[in-house]
């Protein structure tokens, strides 16, 4: 195979390998949902509302890695680890307090 | 006592009822001058025993009225002390967390003679250390076994020398990843300072074996410093209710350096020239500095757009710039863009285009750049009765560099991760590698790796 010595080339294969990646996923997922019995069309917009600490966990929480589980920590654990992440991830202070509150209250021991 | 004194009075008080009635009956008869005085004796004695009963009261309403005033000035103390103690006090309350990961490795290269092996490839705890609510200590490390190194050489009497050298026994090294204060100066403001992670492109800040589905960094990473000494503010907003925040970061850092100290490109054994992970302010002689005379600066704001759970996008932008070589005529630039997307819980496709350049006395303007894009596709989405697909991720990635010095890599890399738990991974790879130039790579490797985050 010859190589890119061109940056517009290599950006030519990334943007061919997200499309391909992309289509496949597509693809799979519709596959997979017409194998469903029930088609699962048009779900009723849900209406604008506010996330709650369990939602705010589920949207950013395993964006970066695996779902760690509230029951994993203990609530002195989770304090220390929300700062943590809250800096590494730059989250926004009233989600990351919405979320620590969700995992303080679901925390092991 | 009190009792006492209420029935002296009720006393008095019914003699003077009883002789109120008395008198008026008395005084249709003779009142002898003998009853008479008897009579006035009495009352005056009457009267002298109330007087004296009046003075008692009065003392005692007297002490009590002192005793209430003790008590309430002992109350008010009381009360002013706690309230003092309760006041907003800025004490600590400690709390020491370890976290961390670690990873074994198998790996084979294929093309350049190596035999396969074994390696505990990392073992890298993360302390933790919180004061409060807005202060915590982070501090990561990298602790690695490698092979020892022994060698023997010696000159037989006609001259000749002959030896060995080999790789006995083994030498621990430890670095340090990340060593940061972060200090939340409120909702908006987070302050880190120490050696931080930089944010360019988002890799550095999102890596740790447990983390990373490729064993191995994208191409390129080696062109954008990882982490830097220096003070990084940082924070975000969030965009209405439904999870969507924007953030910014701005950093100063020391900046990189030159290995030989000049601007060439590269070094007189024609490695490159440009240090990327040096320059951490103290001199090999003990003192401090900068190894030039200014530090670097960059930043990054990102914008992250979810429209579900698991369905999110995010956008980010970053860059940083300073001068490299000692003489501070040149400069280092970086800059990058880079995009995170889920499709669902089970897609994630994330990439990152990184351009950097730098001025040298030789060559010019060098101009490193790469590319990569990673997808990773979880089979759980086909919802089959198997665990054993179910914990599969399937793994695909392209990269590609150029360090603008006459290297150019092309890479295929095609993987699973199996979990066998949320944080422990079994990892598999093989990546179809095709380089030329003085740091051509071989052709092809296999890579295995367990990873357990803790
Ligand atoms: C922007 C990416 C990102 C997001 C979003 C994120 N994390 Fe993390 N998280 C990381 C990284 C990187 C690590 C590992 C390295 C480290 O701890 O510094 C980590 C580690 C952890 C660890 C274990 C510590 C360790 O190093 O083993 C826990 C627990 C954790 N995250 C919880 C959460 C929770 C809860 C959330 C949701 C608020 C969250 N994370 C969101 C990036 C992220």
């Amino acid at each position: 195979m010859k190589h890119p010595h061109s940056c517009s080339q290599s950006l030519i294969r990334a943007a061919a390998f997200v499309a391909i990646a992309v289509a496949a996923n597509v693809g799979i997922i519709t596959t997979v949902r017409a194998d469903d019995a029930k088609p699962s069309a048009k779900q009723p917009e849900p209406a604008k509302k506010k996330l709650t600490g369990a939602e705010l966990y589920a949207v950013n929480c395993n964006r970066c890695h695996p779902e760690r589980y509230p029951t994993e920590f203990n609530s002195g654990q989770w304090q220390t680890l929300m700062t943590h992440m809250r800096v590494r991830a730059n989250l926004p202070a009233k989600q990351a307090k919405e979320i620590l509150k969700y995992l303080k209250e679901e925390a092991g021991n | 006592m009190k009792m006492n004194l209420q029935t002296r009075i009720l006393g008095s008080a019914a003699a003077c009822c009883v002789l109120g009635l008395a008198v008026p009956q008395r005084s249709s008869a003779v009142v002898s001058d003998e009853d008479f005085n008897a009579l006035k004796n009495l009352v005056q004695q009457l009267q002298q025993g109330r007087q004296q009963d009046q003075q008692q009261i009065q003392q005692l309403q007297q002490q009590l009225g002192e005793t209430q005033s003790l008590a309430t000035n002992a109350v008010e103390k009381a009360d002013a002390v706690a309230a003092a103690q309760s006041a907003p006090v800025r004490n600590a309350l400690h709390n020491f967390t370890m976290v961390g990961d670690a990873e074994v490795q198998y790996g084979k290269t294929f093309g350049n003679g190596t035999h396969n092996g074994f390696q505990l490839a990392d073992f890298a705890p993360i302390f933790l250390l919180r004061a409060n609510d807005s202060v915590l200590f982070e501090a990561g490390f990298d602790i690695t076994l490698q092979n020892g190194l022994a060698s023997y050489s010696a000159t037989t009497p006609n001259g000749n020398t002959f030896g060995y050298s080999h790789d006995s026994g083994s030498s621990t090294s430890v670095s340090m990843s990340f060593g940061q204060l972060d200090y939340i100066i409120n909702d908006y403001i987070m302050l880190c300072a120490g050696d931080v992670l930089l944010p360019l492109g988002t890799y550095s800040e999102r890596g740790a074996g447990w983390l990373n589905k490729i064993p191995d960094s994208p191409l390129g990473r080696e062109f954008l410093p990882g982490s830097g000494i220096g003070a990084m503010l940082r924070g975000a907003a969030p965009v209405g209710e439904s999870g969507q925040s924007v953030s910014y970061s701005v950093f100063a850092v020391n900046g990189p350096s030159s290995v030989d100290g000049s601007a060439n490109s590269v070094t007189m054994d024609g490695l490159p020239n440009l240090d990327l992970g040096g320059n951490v302010g103290v001199l090999n002689s003990g003192s401090t500095g900068n190894l030039h005379s200014s530090p670097s600066f960059g930043g990054r704001v990102a914008w992250f757009f979810p429209w579900a759970a698991h369905q999110d996008l995010e956008l980010g932008v970053s860059g940083q710039t300073g001068v490299w070589d000692d003489s501070g005529d040149h400069y280092y630039s970086a800059a990058v863009l880079d995009a995170a997307l889920h499709l669902g819980p089970n897609f994630e496709l994330k990439g990152e285009y990184i351009n950097s350049w730098f001025g040298t006395t030789d060559a010019g303007t060098v101009r490193p750049w790469a590319v990569w894009a990673q997808a990773g596709y979880k089979l759980a989405a086909f919802n089959l009765d198997l665990p054993l697909i179910n914990n599969v991720e399937l793994m695909g990635r392209f990269d590609s560099e150029n360090d603008g010095l006459g290297t150019s890599i092309d890479r295929y890399t095609a993987g699973y991760v199996y979990y066998i738990s949320n944080t422990l991974l079994f990892e598999g790879d093989y990546e179809f590698i095709h380089s030329t130039g003085p740091n051509a790579q071989p052709p092809n490797m296999l890579m295995l790796q367990i990873s357990y985050g803790f």
